[in-house]
């Protein structure tokens, strides 16, 4: 061992150590955070396991009686939706990303630590909403991918898809605001001295990661908002009978679901570029082409839908793009693949339980990768989408790819994360009996889909041959639950230890190695100065590779820089801990309930304590504003306010958004079987309230410059000027609204209808939020608090108001001017 | 299509290729009703030519990094502890063209037939002289109407050697029809007629299934597609279009089973042409020349009948059709009726 364990100065308390319960229920610490994703998914994981040995007892022979039938398609598909949404997801981002972000670029936190705190206690009422049908209206049933028009109420009656619906909709919130957060931390946090070219692999994974997130998650939102729409509210997005198609759902879905595959992919990646040079000893080969492969394979995620809908018949020519742009992906990945391999060749292999997933993970990610080539090829894609060999092919891709990659992290950072070593001997026993039980499980399944076994199958006929893989792969299931009762054990016996794990123990590159194991809450006490890639390495033996090794090699101890000492530990100064992410939360969750079980007080209590909570954050923050030291308020690493680049993170996230609505309205607006049409629309009045609305926007301007050069009065004047004109524009809209309903037009009239009413309905709801937004500003205003100051927040909140301003205006070309024009 | 899209390759490819066409030829269609290793039909050959070339990519693939892999961690590495890392190059512009360059023209050598096979697979209009079948999916059975008015439920009878035309429309969900040796998928969606164009070669009965899941008992939505040579095609055909057959004036079991028929709540449901008009469910005027009920799941016998009239839901959960308690003489001869609609 290159470092020798160290103990922890008694005046540099863990992150772990004091705060009682409360602590943690308020704590904003990303490592807090971090930990408290990664309980919440290994009960999550445990549940999700429990479910697929459930489905391997029931297949392990033809006409079995084992589960029910609705007993089986409820467990596929809540074992498909936890293990995504509430246990990869949650272990990558939520557990490594939120403890290694800050760590890894040299912060003392992420850019938001309460919007990270509401992240997770969202994401946990998330995963209860779902499994709330336990109690009452039974588990979902249709699948993780849940296909309209099954889910619609008159296929699908009872609560189950309600839980489904809504839990989902919490869940990709909380992805939201965690990639939102993520990408700020990233581009605006990192310590000086860290370009992008010089941050570990692991962070442009996760940077990218959150891209994908930002604007693939608002399609899967869209397509579920429309579900809810017609579950609760009548209307027929999804209904053939109506005009419209159900195969828009898939669209939707497969827009958000196959960068969703990267977005489970790409941060396994990152972390396997982190543990193969450690444990080889050797830079990652090819740094900027696996910097550049990740941005290619996410680019890419982004115009490949279309190959999971080969067989819904989109005709030839759609069929051989996607066909093709799914194989182009093959090269990035190939690049990654052979790089790591590049990696390894020739180094000094130190052959622990974290590298011999990684190794692993190398093989069976490969098979994954090149079974997916032959789905690419869309006339193979017909004989195995939906069959046993696309099972085969996605648990070798997420399990063989992420699962592995996990596993090999949880070894690695463990240390790290809890200052106590995992069992080695455990560890390989984990390990081994990981490789002969999933290629037992999963290897089968190729054959058994290329002979024809259609998947979410719950029984199948004994004339079909296919009793003996199912029996092998039941057994293979039972020898990896063995292996995750391994990993359980080695986890608990690790945390009963007393044993404390030094501070390097693998000897690391990257910075996170530099703090004491467990961290403080602070992470460094000086933020170190970054002097070129692996910067940890670089300051125990110097720039040059080899002679460090060589000095290692000769017994040499590695120099000890003390990056971690602090000059004063009172100087740091930390936010403080919140109540508000957890109420947040519960506000939302009771929102959700009260929507399912229809007991409107519920609603509106949920409603009233959500949005008091983010009042109340708001104050927290102003408050905490005056701290010259607040980490929050630092100017990133490129001078721009992480608030400003969180703001626009959410911006394009919103593009995505309204992209959808827009297109959608599009797609439906002529198609409606009866009723009336766009010719109902007023263009005038919406020409006025067109007009009104461009105008507030100057006016946003001018308060702007107002504050910014302190003159109270003009400010008062102009942002008022917006609050009103806002609210003459929202008139407008009331009164459109309104003269519609008695013309004859509601929400459930037709496709026009309804598509109309969400879209504009949606933006309406933007513009409100704005106007409450602008009218708290005013309140500080008047108060004498919104001085020069404090410019910034009116600048966000313009950023807000003209990206609004700028969707109506295509919105109404589009919805309004396009059906004045003869023949558009 | 093996030979023509072969020369391409090096002798050595070939070997491979018939190889691996062994392998999987090898597992018999007998073994497995459902594989799609054992095409019947000109789509599914195609599939199938173009699956092996793409094979013989991916095992090439395969084949090189399993040999890097295990030289970097086996061979051309040494452990920590014996030696200093021999190598800390972090970059080989070569090596990284190369690993970019190779890759993407093995993708250009599959996207070719693959484009190809795609636009062979869905020709726009229908061939000459095609059988236009449209197929119905419910939930959960299939419905087979054909131009000449002939209908049938989950049993699809066609003409070898004829280009078929399947129209498919869904009655109420998204389903997907596939008879893996007829051919890949086809989802059935509300809203529009998706096709499915394909000739059958070689005589015989191949299952199909639902392959898009569609609720309770999607696994319990099969069918058999029977490959007939043209004459016996000719004759089935006949048949179906002609009324029930007769029942024998001797066979007083059948005739008091029709009077249970037509007394019974079955009419509301299912046509027996001449006698119910009902067609929520699948047509019986033909019930008993069928191999199977209840969507493929259970075998044509007067046990299996009376078993699924009295308990459709112990077969096929969700399953619209309502039990039938009848008395057990009753149940006979109504067995007997339906058993003797050939």
């Amino acid at each position: 061992m290159a470092a020798q364990p160290k103990t922890l100065p008694a005046d540099q308390p863990s992150y772990l150590e004091g705060g009682g319960i409360l602590g943690w229920l308020t704590t904003i610490d990303h490592k807090r955070v971090a930990v408290m994703y990664l309980v919440s998914a290994l009960f999550f994981m445990a549940l999700g396991g429990f479910e697929a040995m459930a489905i391997r007892v029931q297949l392990w022979r033809p006409d079995n009686h084992a589960l029910s039938a609705a007993t089986y398609n409820a467990f596929f598909t809540m074992h498909g939706t936890t293990m995504i949404f509430l246990v990869v997801m949650p272990l990558l981002l939520g557990f490594f990303g939120n403890f290694l972000i800050p760590l890894q670029i040299g912060a003392r936190d992420v850019a938001f630590p309460r919007l990270n705190a509401a992240s997770f206690w969202l994401a946990l009422v998330a995963g209860i909403l779902l499994h709330l049908g336990w109690i009452r209206g039974g588990l979902p049933d249709a699948g993780w991918f849940g296909y309209a028009n099954l889910t619609e109420r008159y296929f699908t009656p009872g609560l189950a898809i309600d839980w489904w619906v809504i839990g989902l909709l919490v869940s990709g919130a909380s992805t939201v605001l965690t990639g939102l957060n993520f990408l700020t931390t990233i581009i605006a946090m990192r310590a000086p001295g860290m370009t992008y070219m010089r941050m570990p692999m692991f962070m442009w994974s996760l940077m990218v990661t959150s891209i994908l997130i930002l604007i693939a998650f608002p399609a899967l939102t869209i397509g579920l908002i429309f579900l809810l729409f017609d579950r609760f509210f009548g209307t027929h997005f999804y209904v053939a009978s109506a005009g419209a198609t159900p195969i828009l759902w898939q669209h939707l879905f497969w827009l958000f679901g196959h960068p969703e595959v990267y977005i489970m992919a790409l941060p396994a990646f990152g972390i396997i570029s982190e543990v193969i040079p450690t444990f080889s000893r050797k830079p990652l080969f090819g740094y900027p082409m696996m910097a550049y492969s990740i941005c290619l394979i996410a680019f890419l995620s982004y115009g490949v839908w279309g190959h999971h809908m080969f067989a819904t018949g989109m005709g030839p020519v759609a069929d051989s793009a996607f066909a093709i742009t799914s194989m182009l992906i093959a090269i990035p990945t190939g690049v990654k693949i052979f790089s790591w391999i590049a990696t390894v060749w020739g180094g000094s292999l130190r052959m622990t339980t974290a590298f011999y997933f990684a190794l692993g993970m190398l093989i069976e990610f490969t098979v994954g990768g090149l079974s997916g080539i032959m789905h690419a090829s869309a006339p193979i894609d017909l004989q195995q989408t939906d069959s046993y060999f696309v099972v085969a092919h996605f648990h070798y891709v997420l399990f063989g790819g992420v699962m592995f990659t996990i596993m090999s992290a949880f070894y690695y950072w463990w240390p790290k994360i809890t200052g106590r070593m995992l069992d080695e001997r455990l560890g390989k026993w984990h390990f081994w009996l990981t490789v002969v039980g999933f290629n037992l499980t999963f290897f089968p399944m190729h054959f058994l889909g290329m002979w024809g076994m259609p998947r979410r199958t719950y029984t199948y006929g004994a004339d079909m041959g296919w009793m003996r893989l199912n029996q092998l792969e039941t057994i293979g299931a039972f020898i990896l639950g063995i292996a995750f009762l391994f990993f359980y054990f080695n986890l608990f016996k690790s945390v009963a230890s007393r044993e404390q794990a030094p501070a390097d123990p693998w000897d690391g590159r990257s910075l996170e190695w530099s703090t004491p194991s467990p961290p403080p809450a602070y992470n460094f006490a000086t933020i170190p100065q970054i002097r070129g890639r692996d910067a940890w390495w670089i300051l125990k033996y110097g720039h040059a590779g080899s002679r460090g090794v060589a000095a290692y090699m000769s017994g040499q101890a590695p120099s000890q820089p003390q990056p971690s000492q602090p000059a004063s530990v009172e100087d740091i100064h930390m936010p403080a801990p919140s109540i508000f992410p957890l109420v947040l939360s519960l506000g939302v969750g009771m929102m959700g309930l009260g929507l399912i079980i229809d007991w409107y007080r519920i609603i509106l209590i949920g409603a009233a304590v959500a949005v008091l909570s983010i009042v109340g954050m708001g104050f927290e923050y102003a408050d905490f504003g005056e701290e010259s030291h607040d980490p929050e308020h630092a100017p990133s690493s490129g001078g721009v306010d992480v608030r400003k680049i969180g703001m626009w993170s959410f911006i394009g996230s919103e593009c995505v958004f309204f992209a959808s609505l827009i297109s959608t309205f599009i797609v439906y607006k002529s198609r409606s079987v009866s009723g009336p049409g766009p010719q109902i629309l007023n263009i005038p009045l919406t020409s006025f309230s067109t007009f009104i609305l461009l105008m507030s926007s100057l006016l946003m301007v001018l308060a702007l410059a107002a504050t910014q050069r302190g003159d109270k009065r003009w400010e008062r004047i102009w942002l008022g000027g917006v609050i009103a004109f806002g609210l003459i524009f929202l008139g407008g809209q009331v009164y459109e609204f309104t003269s519609f309903y008695h013309e004859g037009m509601g929400l459930t009239t037709n496709l026009f209808s309804q598509s109309f009413f969400v879209l504009v309905g949606f933006h309406g709801a933007h513009v409100a939020i704005g106007v409450l937004w602008l009218s708290v500003l005013l309140a500080a205003a008047m108060t004498g608090k919104l001085g020069q100051s404090r410019a910034l927040s009116v600048e966000l909140a313009g950023l807000y108001w003209h990206f609004v301003d700028v969707v109506w205006i295509i919105i109404f070309t589009l919805v309004y001017l396009m059906q004045a024009v003869p023949g558009a | 299509m093996i030979g023509r899209g072969s020369n391409r390759y090096s002798i050595a490819t070939i070997v491979m290729q018939i190889a691996i066409a062994l392998a999987i030829t090898g597992c018999s269609a007998t073994d497995h009703p459902m594989t799609t290793l054992s095409p019947k039909s000109d789509l599914a050959q195609w599939i199938q030519s173009l699956y092996i070339d793409v094979t013989v990519w991916d095992a090439i693939i395969l084949a090189i990094v399993v040999c890097a892999f295990i030289l970097a961690v086996f061979v051309f590495s040494s452990r920590v502890g014996e030696a200093a890392p021999a190598s800390t190059a972090s970059s080989d512009l070569g090596l990284e063209i190369a690993w970019t360059l190779g890759p993407t023209l093995v993708l250009v050598m599959i996207s070719v037939p693959t484009v190809r096979t795609i636009f062979r697979s869905q020709p726009a209009v229908a061939p000459a002289g095609a059988l236009e079948i449209k197929v119905a999916a419910h939930q959960w059975w299939w419905e087979f109407d054909y131009p000449d008015g002939a209908k049938t439920g989950n049993e699809l009878h066609i003409p070898a050697n004829r280009p078929i035309r399947l129209l498919l429309a869904s009655a109420d969900i998204i389903h997907s029809f596939w008879v893996p040796q007829l051919g890949g998928k086809r989802d059935v969606v509300p809203g529009q007629i998706n096709e499915l164009t394909f000739v059958a070669t070689v005589p015989g009965m191949y299952p199909g299934q639902c392959a898009e899941f569609c609720g309770l008992s999607h696994a319990n939505m099969r069918f058999r597609v029977f490959v007939d040579s043209p004459d016996d095609f000719a004759k089935w055909d006949r048949a179906q279009l002609a009324g029930p057959a007769a029942i024998p004036a001797t066979d007083l079991l059948a005739l008091n089973g029709a009077n249970v028929f037509a007394n019974s709540p079955c009419t509301t449901c299912h046509m027996i042409q001449g006698i119910s008009k009902g067609y929520i469910g699948p047509d019986l005027t033909h019930f008993g020349s069928r191999t199977t009920l209840a969507a493929g799941v259970l075998k044509n016998t007067p046990e299996n009948v009376a078993k699924w009239i009295v308990n459709p839901q112990g077969t096929k959960p969700g399953a619209n059709m309502p039990a039938l308690l009848l008395p057990g003489p009753k149940m006979n001869a109504l067995v007997a009726y339906l058993e003797g609609l050939k």
